[in-house]
């Protein structure tokens, strides 16, 4: 059962304390500002939620966010009160008698940030102008068929004002910072430096667009960083303006800062700035009092998927299922750069090694990626009432015989084997098994697809050849649709599916940061990911010896297609050769990483941008040689070690027969004993205050 | 002179919208129609046909908008109209319109009734072929004649009246004329049928409203089916709405946005009549503040001291004052002051006169600057929201009013550069920026360093 947290972080002890003094916050205002406040549109809502409550920790009342207002955000996220302080109040009045709105009120996450929202709508009446003003500025200009770039503007220019407003009030105290998320605020931050609103300003970008483009368009983008000429890719695209206002942000920026090492390369090249610190994004890592707990939870969720893989598999369970490893990959349906390709490459692979070894596992890949469908398809809906039939029917005769076994119990005798069981009984069972022969093989995928001739999914599948077949060792199943707990098919959401399952598989192309992969480790599930994206690099930056702790991180940035996919071969591979006890003892360690990624030790990274930038647009009041340099590279940072005992690799426990039992399995291990190992080698905890004693986490804040 | 051969070279001078007014109240349609092509900065050449019976003062205040006003009269035409006509008296005005195919210096056209709305740039329209109509929304077998592509002929014509004298028309307007003359439009060529986005009849809206709020954003030429016709809404300029209740949502945003565009360039006349009938000069004030918006609740206190040479800000006091004139005016009213404007210029030909030319090729790149302002009334039509007034482009108007007495200032040189710095912006606006060469980020870093030092 899921209880509160308590602060001291149950398995690790460890994370280094950071020696800087805490900034004054009660003379600075901190204003965060993304079109994602109370706004979800895609990934960087769940950055902005999550964190919000450690930065509330650390700034209480002087911490704002900024967004745009639309009534029903507002009306479902927010709670509406007044501005604790005059000058916000004012400055707020000052544009509402210019007849524009903003909104004041707390918004309804953790830590209830205040949010500050400005109407795009209701201030568009001023857009021609304020398009005039950003052409004097800097000679951009935006065409007034892109209406996102239009609304950016609105946005950028309110907020400028707001600010130059707000300023006028504080006169020097407080200071302000401003920390300005993706190129939609980006605007607001170059008409705030070119009105010299005295503030210090953070620009994060999470990804660049153009990036995001070529990606997309299949181009060898890493290979090529250096060679783009930026300019005429980006007007060649059609986005030059969004480009010229991305970099004219990141230009102007006091401290630029990017989501992960490999963002900060991509940024280097496509904005031609080196990123001054590197903010990686965290979670609220949701933690048991009970230990162990989320292995229970591995082993109670991984008994639903076995149900769904009864039904789908009906008439061909000739494997077992207690030697069935479940795979998964998810995210949004981008086939190449969330690598896909790679992956289904590589499970072909996979299953020819597997037969080859004669292996008695069996591997079920699960696809959950949303594309356009016409609902379930029979085939799939049958099989689970198959599923049901039969244990329904199994269960009446259960009741039978139970009765006559008692029955003959009381007459005290035991009964005959040959007549415990009529005739009928075995017709029942009979017509049941008549009832459930399959002459097809297994469905691939569980819906209709509208696409099915051209999905890129299905077609490599016929490509390769994976049907489901009986000699198949690795079997597919394509779910084309987001998990939901009231599916007739798979019942469960997607925190309970990843917890069931043993490996996330995530070997992504563009990636900037990725929380699918982080989303395992913090539940303990090990997962692949590679070194594009920014959570594999940073794991690689602080661990080890990542895959003995469940982090499988592929090399697809200096290795070729073919190499790669044979590298994710070895890990499926090896992991499919691990026995039950080192799968539990490689997700103990995963789930100590989960440490590592908590808000409580990234929310660092943010703190020191605010200090850098405020050392720099201040420099009379806030030096910067008072404080500890920057903790950015990787020596700076700690390194979770080496497990001491021997790691659950294969490369160290391959057997020379397949058939190996868990017994067999020798390797040293005590859990007790390699996490004080691992408490010595890391030093104390980094702490932010106290957290509220009995403050709920919410369930499912994972996102997805 | 300079800006205005660059002008002419960006009007493709062989191609022309059409439209037609056949009474005073259409030439406020055919007024907007030529203004909504102007704001969206069409490069063809804007023709307008009115009818003998419409007034010499509607006529003229179409020649501000139209690069062309030709005055068609069945009755002094080709000999041949003329006997057709005599055949099928009931076919008058299908007659007029029928006169577009005569208009054989332009090498393709596209005709708009004059009771549609252009809402974006539809130039592309000129890469269809005759004849290129949308699907009449009552059988969608006949395409509507309120938008199409075709090429002028005067054997076309020809063909166009002997079929009518033989034939007559099915439902005896030009719809059906045109229907049974290219009666292979519905199976032949499917590139010949435009796209509905590009006739949208609003009265159809109900039949499929799903559809609309699909599709709807995507519309680009409105057309004000059936009967009522948006000028015969009353119009609150005050509000920038028409009384609200008489017609669903949808029709009343369409509707307004309609007004706004009538007004974002009469307006400016009625003024002109009010406070100089004599020079009517007064344009050269919007040439220096191209691009200010309304404000919608603007303080009350009266800013009277506007120059034409101020910042192009803080006009939101005389925009009330001008509002509040306007206020009570009825439709009728308009009209009337319409023919005033014109009537106290006896002898403005504002096309051939020398003296105006400047102020010609100044109105041109005011008339297209500005696609963006439609944004906003857009926005609204699309995304309503509480409490957002409009956008219209009157405070041009409003800082000529207080200055009666200012003088045409020539001023060649600093217009010259505020024109092409318009130009730049435009090109921008358009999806053209020159990234290749003076657009090169590195110039905008030049500009962004200037205030980071």
């Amino acid at each position: 059962m899921p209880l509160s947290r308590s602060l001291s972080m149950s398995s690790l002890s460890g994370l280094p304390l950071w020696e800087e003094e805490s900034l004054p916050v009660e003379d600075l205002y901190l204003f965060e500002i993304a079109w994602e406040v109370t706004n979800k549109v895609g990934g960087i809502y769940t950055v902005i939620q999550t964190k919000a409550k450690i930065t509330v920790d650390e700034w209480g009342e002087n911490y704002f966010m900024m967004g745009p207002y639309y009534e029903h955000n507002f009306k479902t996220q927010v709670e509406q009160c007044d501005p604790p302080s005059a000058a916000i109040k004012i400055a707020m009045d000052s544009l509402k008698n210019s007849g524009c709105q903003v909104y004041f009120g707390r918004w309804l996450i953790e830590g209830s940030p205040y949010v500050i929202l400005f109407d795009i709508g209701g201030a568009a009446w001023n857009l021609d102008r304020w398009k005039g003003e950003l052409w004097d500025t800097c000679g951009i200009g935006l065409p007034y068929h892109d209406r996102e770039a239009n609304d950016c503007l609105i946005f950028g220019s309110l907020i400028a004002w707001f600010f130059k407003e707000l300023t006028d009030q504080l006169q020097d105290k407080p200071n302000v910072i401003a920390h300005f998320h993706e190129w939609q605020a980006g605007a607001g931050l170059v008409l705030s430096r070119s009105r010299k609103i005295p503030m210090a300003t953070i620009f994060t970008t999470h990804a660049t667009l153009l990036g995001r483009y070529l990606c997309a368009g299949n181009v060898d983008f890493y290979n090529n960083l250096d060679k783009f000429n930026i300019d005429r890719e980006a007007g060649e695209r059609q986005i030059y303006h969004r480009y010229c206002l991305e970099r004219a942000a990141v230009h102007c920026a006091h401290v630029f800062t990017t989501v992960s090492q490999i963002t900060a390369v991509e940024a280097n090249h496509m904005l031609h700035r080196q990123p001054d610190v590197v903010t990686p994004n965290g979670l609220n890592v949701k933690k048991f009092s009970a230990v162990h707990e989320f292995q229970n939870l591995h082993s109670t969720n991984k008994a639903k998927i076995q149900e769904f893989v009864r039904g789908h598999f009906y008439g061909h369970l000739d494997f077992n299922l207690e030697k069935t490893l479940f795979f998964f990959i998810a995210g949004r349906y981008e086939f190449s750069n969330k690598g896909a390709d790679v992956f289904l490459e590589s499970l072909s692979r996979l299953n020819y090694l597997l037969r080859v070894h004669k292996s008695d596992v069996t591997v079920v890949v699960f696809f959950i990626m949303p594309a356009k469908t016409n609902n379930f398809n029979v085939e799939s809906l049958k099989g689970q009432a198959v599923r049901k039939q039969l244990w329904d029917t199994a269960h009446a005769v259960k009741e039978k015989f139970g009765k006559r076994l008692y029955e003959a119990l009381l007459k005290g005798e035991i009964p005959d084997m040959n007549k415990i069981l009529d005739r009928d009984d075995f017709t029942i069972m009979k017509r049941a098994l008549f009832a459930t022969q399959r002459h097809t093989l297994p469905p691939v995928t569980t819906h209709n697809m509208l696409d099915d001739s051209t999905d890129p999914i299905l077609t490599n599948v016929r490509r390769i050849g994976l049907f489901n077949n009986r000699n198949d060792r690795v079997k597919i199943v394509f779910h084309p649709e987001f998990l939901s707990s009231t599916s007739p098919l798979l019942p469960m959401d997607y925190e309970e599916f990843v917890r069931g399952c043993h490996l996330g598989v995530f070997p992504s192309y563009y990636e900037p940061w990725g929380y699918t992969p982080g989303e395992c480790t913090v539940m303990g599930i090990p997962s692949v990911t590679t070194n594009l994206s920014g959570f594999g690099c940073f794991m690689e930056e602080h661990v080890s010896d990542p895959s003995a702790y469940g982090i499988y991180i592929v090399d697809r940035r200096f290795r070729s297609a073919d190499e790669s996919c044979n590298q994710l071969t070895q890990f499926m591979f090896s992991f499919c050769q691990q026995s039950r006890r080192q799968r539990i003892i490689q997700r103990n360690r995963t789930e100590r990483l989960s440490d590592l990624l908590d808000w409580r030790y990234l929310g660092r990274f943010y703190i020191h941008a605010r200090r850098l930038a405020l050392s720099r647009a201040f420099p009379d009041t806030f030096k910067m040689d008072t404080f500890v340099p920057p903790p950015v590279s990787t020596t700076q940072g700690f390194r979770y070690p080496r497990p001491q005992s021997v790691p659950p690799s294969p490369s160290a426990s391959i057997h020379s027969t397949p058939h190996h039992s868990d017994e067999e399995d020798e390797e040293p291990y005590d859990e007790d004993e390699e996490a004080e190992r691992d408490r010595q080698n890391i030093k104390a905890p980094f702490t932010l205050g106290a957290v509220p004693p009995g403050k709920k986490k919410q369930p499912g804040e994972y996102g997805n | 002179m300079i800006s205005f051969s660059f002008l002419l070279f960006l009007t493709e001078a062989d191609q022309a919208f059409v439209t037609l007014a056949t009474t005073d109240a259409y030439s406020m349609g055919a007024l907007v129609v030529g203004k909504s092509l102007r704001r969206h900065g069409t490069r063809k050449r804007l023709v307008a046909m009115v009818s003998p019976n419409v007034t010499r003062e509607a006529r003229l205040s179409l020649e501000e908008v139209f690069d062309e006003v030709i005055l068609v009269n069945v009755l002094d035409s080709q000999d041949r109209a003329h006997l057709s006509y005599l055949g099928r008296p009931e076919l008058g005005v299908t007659f007029t319109k029928l006169h577009c195919w005569t208009l054989t210096k332009y090498s393709k056209c596209v005709f708009l009734d004059a009771d549609t709305l252009v809402l974006c740039n539809v130039d592309e329209l000129f890469d269809r072929e005759e004849l290129s109509a949308a699907p009449d929304q009552g059988w969608p077998d006949c395409f509507n004649t309120g938008v199409f592509v075709f090429i002028p002929s005067l054997e076309t014509h020809g063909q166009l009246l002997q079929h009518a004298a033989k034939h007559g028309s099915f439902d005896g307007g030009d719809q059906g004329l045109l229907n049974s003359f290219f009666s292979d439009w519905a199976l032949k060529d499917i590139s010949k049928h435009l796209p509905f986005v590009y006739n949208l009849s609003v009265s159809a809206l109900y039949t499929y409203l799903p559809a609309f709020y699909k599709f709807g954003h995507q519309a680009k030429i409105v057309h004000f089916l059936g009967g009522t016709k948006p000028w015969h809404f009353r119009y609150n300029q005050q509000t920038n709405q028409i009384s609200p209740g008489d017609l669903d949502r949808i029709l009343e945003q369409y509707v307004n946005l309609w007004w706004r565009e009538f007004y974002s360039h009469t307006q400016q006349q009625v003024i002109k009549a009010d406070s100089h009938p004599d020079t009517g000069l007064t344009q050269h004030s919007f040439v220096s503040r191209p691009r200010q918006s309304e404000k919608k609740s603007a303080p009350a206190q009266a800013v009277s001291t506007l120059q034409t040479s101020s910042p192009p800000l803080d006009t939101q006091g005389t925009v009330a004052e001008t509002q509040t004139k306007e206020e009570e005016r009825s439709l009728e009213l308009r009209l009337l002051t319409l023919d005033e404007v014109s009537s106290e210029q006896p002898d403005s030909s504002v096309q051939t006169s020398p003296s105006e030319q400047p102020e010609e090729m100044h109105t041109h790149p005011k008339d297209v600057s500005g696609p963006e302002a439609e944004y906003s009334a857009y926005a609204d039509l699309h995304n309503p929201a509480p409490g957002q007034g409009g956008t219209g482009r009157e405070p041009e108007a409003a800082g000529g009013s207080p200055t009666p007495s200012e003088e045409p200032a020539p001023e060649p040189t600093p217009v010259e550069t505020e024109e092409e710095k318009q130009q730049h912006r435009r090109m921008w606006e358009e999806g053209h920026a020159d990234y290749m060469g003076k657009d090169a980020f590195d110039n905008i870093k030049k500009k962004l360093d200037r205030f980071l030092e």
